[in-house]
């Protein structure tokens, strides 16, 4: 696809997504409607096309002088300064409200509210027994905000890892104003100022070029293509995207110098209008965010049932309308889980960390878990699957292609060097090169080093290097007579060069240049050292190697020498460049050596991991459809064996429409192709092949790609660095974008951000990611399950009359003190199975908190809890003297103030306070009982289907610090002096702690028979009703 | 993620909550199918009967292990409580107020009384307790001699409370400015005051406020003793006719006829100081005669 073509498409996604937000309210709307149409218009630029005089008299500006200083000031005020504006931050205290506003938070504000309204009716009606509600209110509003404070420095500190990267030094730009050369801060230029460019400089803006001595950029931040591009002052397209004499804002120069007129600033320049579109996107709910909402209705739905059941009973045994109401209110509270979000923060964070570790930094908490969820990746190429750098790929000569080491770190494997020919051909590669490192650079790694010269010079240059060894000292040895630089007429490169031997009076001849051309100069082929005539068979042997390798989407380049006859050309013969007074034909072909920007070594593993992982990787790039499928078919993406429906067509010889579509696993789709195409189109070309490359493909239809995958049911990573890469950044599940490579657009775009560019952090994202949402998953059913052994005593209490067997502080403490420990241990429980093998969890059928898990804890565990707590209780109340049966109905005079000589069991008369603190006692052995039981219960919590012998009980070491802290502030709490009065604990008899003893060991028993039958009958009623 | 995110109508909600409440293509109610729902409430059933039978079990273990003379433990009940008839409450405090002019009003006072004596009336006493005990000396017993296997009680006749008995004086003094109170002090098993040295408690009253409101406190029995013969008490099953030992205490008012009065047992194992149990070993109240 032409880049016009892609252009309209820009324009055209934009209206569908102006359409397509309904949401936004009309005013809104009406606003962002305008400003397309602004951008349309803007769009419509014919800088390049018009003649330079009316372009001076569009700028009112001279392409010799410059602008005047004080017509650039007026610009400038009226332009603003040249820059990006930063993506509209959000405001701090946005930020931090929505750390207090997740399904989880609201929740608990919803509670604290009936907390309030509780405690406002119990006070109207003027009995202030206990602030039970006004507590808990208070506590549940607490710990909202305090977990929220926490949620909000996790993302304060990784963002401020991610503004360190940030290029702090003003760019500098060489500017032609008043007529005179000035270097000023690249901010500051405005339209109609004359620049110079470099190489190696950034463009300052989108430039029209007016005057350009070999001028090359390189636009792979815009467009993907990692090939230098020209620049001209020629106009060559109508399209602005696609001509040549317009260089763009933030692209680099490569190589060459140019002057040029700036047509656009700031946000108005191309890759401006690119980085204002993601910021159009919206931004997508992560998937655990889903399930908490999800999980949150289960348990409001929960609640509101328990509450107005009881509420009715309540009524029905003949409580007043308001008791009953304060009733339902209390059980409501009560299903609130208070710890819960504790939990879920600190493990997100935690792995968070782990990350953070391995290099991947999370922006949004949430993130964390997404890359565990995620289906399909799309992937930009350049720079994200390689390395952005041209390298020599292949060498062909001795009629053999050899590969060359590709790896970044020279770990790979090298070829057969002992050739004569290798070293004729090294040496034309080595000399016939105008490429230079830059200075003091011996200790940086060969491979690192910059480079002065262009993209495929430096590839040699490097390999060179790396292959024969210090170029400057080889060249030296072979003195430079002339030199002929390449051009576009001649598509060589020759130098003449005096042998290193002295005796040796010859001089050599080196050239390079396409290969064709070179092979059109040469005679005869240099075949293991021995120069043979270059028949027909080894053209053909050299037409076969040249297709394979352009095959393989490398860019070929053929060499040759000749050692100049001695008498023709004597000592001190005086070549001349222009002219070339010296046989440039019936050479001698040396081979050909291709270059590719070749993936990085990681890649492709990674990419295996992927794929074992049921996450399908697809590529998604701005490059030509032949380098990428090349790339792809090298790192895996496109598997060995895959045929498109072309190649099933080329080889059964049939036109391509008789294809059965199906049967091609891969497919290349271009963004011309991709324009053409419906959503339904792209959706089932996306269903019907699971190996799919996009190439040429702008920034909108990656935003289109994504959305399709996403409307496939699929959760969508999206990696990339570039600019063009933002919008579907944001568009996606989840960014990740290139810590080092990136750009800035692409990283404020971007969810999670890796520092080291390593894709294969990937995979350990989804590792820990998947593994987050399993533990997660434990947590959770670990801290549900407490709720039931804490609603009971009041269920009962309110039904059947008896003291209350549990307190509202007791039950906080539970709730954040004891059990937070242990259920944040469960975050560092190792996976049960090899994670990486199984598919991504369906997000339809696939939920954190299932039916079966909810079930499973509050009417099985928990039940058994509760039993425990109750058995415990009945144990504490009896042994002081009073009897189940007697604390039955017992509560209103067990209650009662004013009544100070309440006869127990055996006849003893007790005082309000002495049942008080009994009751108190109560508590503490409730609270005893729900502790070991949750001791048993994270023990069980270790595993979902394995046994918990076959996962190891000391393995988690955390887990096993975590039930002895656990127990450690049990005792605390019970023992600390001061705490009957304080907090309503009471020092309780030791063998009170082994009352629950048998339940915990029955809670225990019971689930490793559920396991038990879960792992032998997969499938089976068993597994189905049990497995959560 | 797009269909998960969808926002729906309400229509279609209501539509999807009745397709999962009654699911006519796979036949299934609430997501399951009737076989399923019934089976699912067997186990449940069965759960909830094994583990009923697990929790009676383990109360009926709790209750065959305890002992029905006396309760395992008494962390709660060091030191008895202490409290003052009448018993009428004025929001937190125990204020005993009357209108000594106004019948209606005293008579609510002076019924509080009879009613709290009824059980000491003496021919119900020497009906259920006929047993001789012998004043100054705890009356121990370690063997059920008693009828019926159980201990003997000491009798408390009403009537040994003097002019506080409510025989000679129905009213208890409230139509005067010299009310009486009746002090109780709280029963706990095998509780010997002074720690069995022999020395009998009494019950003394202080003035906390308004010392000068009154000129006298007359104690029913003598000294207010509570006669070491009560002591100790041995249960509701092994004693089941015990009553408790009462004080009672005239009361001389005078000038404003108000005061706030501290009534303590004095012994050297009853605690009186307990901050968070204000009716440990003492009672306060507050007096106001009216007229």
């Amino acid at each position: 696809m032409n880049k016009t073509d892609s252009y309209e498409m820009f324009v055209e996604m934009d209206k569908m997504d102006g359409d397509m937000d309904v949401k936004i309210k009309k005013k809104k709307k009406q606003k962002k409607k305008e400003r397309l149409e602004n951008m349309k218009k803007e769009m419509d630029i014919d800088d390049h096309e018009i003649t330079i005089e009316e372009l001076e008299a569009r700028y009112s500006t001279s392409i010799t002088k410059g602008l005047s200083s004080r017509i650039a000031e007026q610009v400038l005020e009226r332009d603003g300064p040249n820059e990006l504006k930063p993506p509209k931050g959000t405001p701090e205290y946005v930020k931090f409200a929505r750390q207090l506003a997740g399904g989880l938070q609201c929740l608990m504000w919803v509670a604290a509210v009936i907390c309030f309204i509780a405690f406002g009716i119990e006070c109207a009606k003027g009995e202030i027994g206990s602030y039970d509600n006004l507590y808990l209110a208070i506590t549940l509003i607490t710990v909202v905000v305090v977990t929220g404070c926490f949620g909000y420095y996790q993302e304060f500190k990784s963002t401020n890892i991610i503004a360190s990267f940030k290029n702090l030094v003003p760019q500098q730009a060489m500017v032609i104003r008043d007529g005179q050369k000035t270097q000023i801060n690249a901010n500051l230029l405005v339209v109609g100022d004359m620049v110079e460019i470099k190489g190696g400089d950034r463009v300052p803006a989108d430039i029209r070029i007016i005057t350009s001595q070999s001028c090359k950029v390189d636009n792979s931040s815009l467009t993907g293509e990692s090939e230098p591009q020209t620049r001209s002052p020629e106009c060559t397209h109508e399209s602005p995207l696609e001509t040549r004499n317009i260089a763009f804002f933030s692209t680099t120069c490569l190589e060459g110098i140019a002057t040029g007129m700036i047509i656009n600033t700031g946000d108005r320049t191309i890759i401006g209008r690119i980085a204002s579109l993601a910021s159009g996107v919206g931004n997508e709910k992560t998937p655990i965010a889903i399930e908490i909402e999800h999980f949150v209705d289960i348990i409001a739905g929960l609640a509101i049932f328990f509450g107005f059941t009881f509420f009715v009973v309540a009524m029905f045994i003949g409580y007043a309308f308001l008791e009953a109401m304060i009733f339902f209110m209390a059980i409501v509270v009560a299903y609130v889980p208070e710890g819960l979000l504790a939990t879920v923060t600190v493990c997100l964070s935690l792995t968070a960390k782990r990350l953070a570790r391995k290099n991947c930094v999370v922006k949004n908490l949430e993130a964390v878990e997404t890359l565990g969820s995620t289906s399909v990746i799309c992937s930009d190429k350049t720079g994200t699957l390689t390395q952005n750098r041209m390298t020599v790929a292949h060498l062909w000569f001795d009629n053999v292609i050899h590969a060359a080491d590709t790896t970044e770190d020279q770990s790979g494997q090298s070829f057969d060097q002992s050739s004569e020919t290798w070293r004729a051909l090294g040496r034309v590669a080595s000399l016939c090169n105008r490429a230079f490192f830059k200075p003091n650079q011996e200790t940086v790694p060969i491979p690192k080093r910059q480079v002065v010269g262009d993209a495929s010079e430096t590839a040699l240059l490097k390999f060179t290097e790396l292959t024969i060894g210090n170029i400057v000292d080889y060249r030296a040895r072979f003195k430079k007579i002339c030199e002929v630089p390449f051009n576009s007429t001649n598509k060589f490169q020759l130098s003449i060069h005096e042998l290193e031997d002295p005796l040796d009076l010859r001089y050599l001849l080196v050239m390079k240049g396409a290969p064709e051309r070179i092979l059109e100069r040469c005679s005869t082929i240099l075949i293991k050292g021995q120069e043979l005539p270059l028949d027909e068979q080894w053209k053909e042997a050299f037409q076969t190697a040249y297709m394979d390798l352009g095959g393989l989407g490398e860019r070929v380049l053929g060499f040759c020498h000749l050692y100049l006859n001695e008498k023709e050309f004597p000592r001190g013969f005086s070549f001349d460049a222009d002219e070339l007074n010296f046989t440039t034909s019936g050479l001698c072909f040396a081979g050909l050596i291709s270059m590719i920007d070749p993936p990085r070594a990681t890649v492709p593993d990674a990419v295996m991991k992927c794929r074992t992982a049921g996450i399908r990787v697809v590529m998604v790039t701005g490059d030509h459809p032949i380098t990428a499928r090349a790339i792809a078919a090298n790192v895996g993406i496109i598997s060995e064996g895959s045929e498109t429906v072309e190649d099933i067509a080329s080889r059964l010889r049939i036109p391509v429409e008789q294809v059965k579509k199906r049967d091609a696993r891969a497919c290349v789709i271009n963004g011309g192709q991709l324009k053409d195409m419906t959503s339904d189109e792209l959706d089932d070309a996306l269903k019907n092949h699971p190996e799919m490359v996009f190439a040429r493909t702008s920034p909108q239809q990656k935003l289109i790609i994504v959305e399709s995958c996403q409307r496939l049911g699929s959760i969508v990573a999206v990696t990339g660095d570039g600019v063009n890469d933002s919008p579907a950044l944001k568009k996606a599940d989840i960014g990740i974008a290139m810590g080092i490579a990136g750009s800035d657009a692409a990283k404020n775009a971007a969810d999670m951000i890796l520092l080291d560019d390593n894709f294969a952090s990937i995979v350990t994202g989804v590792e820990q990611g998947r593994l987050i949402f399993d533990n997660l998953k434990k947590s959770i059913a670990y801290t549900l399950t407490k709720n039931i052994p804490e609603l009971t005593p009041y269920l009962i209490y309110i039904t059947v009359s008896v003291p209350l067997p549990l307190g509202c502080i007791t039950i906080l403490f539970i709730e954040l003190a004891t059990d937070i420990f242990p259920s944040v241990s469960l975050a560092y429980e190792k996976a049960e199975s090899d994670i990486m093998h199984l598919k991504p969890r369906n997000p339809r059928r696939d939920r954190l908190v299932n039916e079966a898990l909810a079930v499973y804890s509050y009417f099985q565990i928990g039940a058994i809890q509760s039993f425990a707590g109750f058995t415990d209780y009945f144990t504490a109340m009896a042994q002081e003297g009073w009897f189940p049966l007697l604390c039955v109905g017992l509560r209103s005079q067990w209650e009662d103030a004013r009544l100070q000589d309440l006869q127990d069991s055996y006849g003893q008369e007790w005082t309000f306070s002495q049942r008080l603190y009994q009751e108190y006692t109560c508590y503490t052995v409730f609270f005893v009982s729900i502790e070991v039981c949750q001791i048993s219960d994270v023990l069980i919590r270790k595993t979902r289907r394995l046994s918990v012998f076959q996962q190891g009980f000391f393995r988690n070491k955390v887990l096993v610090t975590a039930i002895v802290f656990q127990l450690c502030l049990g005792n605390l709490l019970c023992y600390c002096p001061g705490m009957p009065n304080i907090f309503n604990f009471m020092p309780i008899r030791v063998q009170w702690w082994f009352v629950p003893l048998p339940y915990g060991i029955l809670i225990f028993v019971y689930d490793e028979i559920r396991k038990l039958g879960v792992r032998r009958h997969p499938g089976s009623w068993w597994d189905q009703e049990l497995y959560y | 993620m797009a269909t998960l995110k969808e926002k729906r109508t309400c229509g279609q909600r209501c539509e999807d909550f009745g397709h999962f409440v009654w699911n006519s293509d796979e036949g299934k109610f609430m997501g399951r199918t009737p076989i399923r729902w019934l089976y699912i409430s067997l186990y449940y059933v069965a759960f909830y009967v094994v583990m009923t039978a697990l929790f009676s079990l383990a109360i009926y273990v709790l209750m065959y292990t305890l002992d029905p003379y006396k309760p395992d433990y008494q962390d709660r009940l060091k030191s008895p409580g202490v409290m003052v008839w009448p018993d009428t409450y004025n929001d937190e405090e125990l204020e005993i107020t009357y209108n000594m002019s106004d019948k209606n009003n005293w008579m609510t006072k002076s019924k509080i009384l009879q009613d709290f004596l009824e059980p000491y009336n003496d021919t119900i006493q020497a009906q259920c307790n006929h047993y001789n005990c012998t004043s100054g000396k705890y009356f121990i017993q370690h063997a059920f001699d008693a009828p019926k296997h159980t201990k003997w009680s000491c009798p408390f006749y009403q009537s040994m409370l003097g002019n506080c008995s409510g025989i000679d004086d129905p009213t208890f003094g409230y139509n005067t400015a010299q009310p009486c109170v009746i002090i109780k002090m709280n029963r706990i098993i095998n509780f010997l005051p002074n720690n069995g040295t022999g020395s009998a408690p009494y019950v003394n009253c202080t003035a906390l406020e308004g010392q000068d409101n009154v000129r006298g406190y007359t104690y029913y029995p003598t000294n207010g003793t509570l006669d070491l013969s009560y002591f100790p008490y041995y249960g509701k099953l092994a004693q089941p006719t015990y009553m408790n030992p009462l004080v009672a205490v005239k009361l001389d008012l005078v000038n404003q006829r108000h005061a706030v009065i501290q009534c303590r047992v004095m012994a050297n194992n009853i605690a009186h100081q307990n901050y968070y149990d204000p009716y440990e070993g003492k009672v306060i109240f507050h007096l106001t005669a009216l007229s």
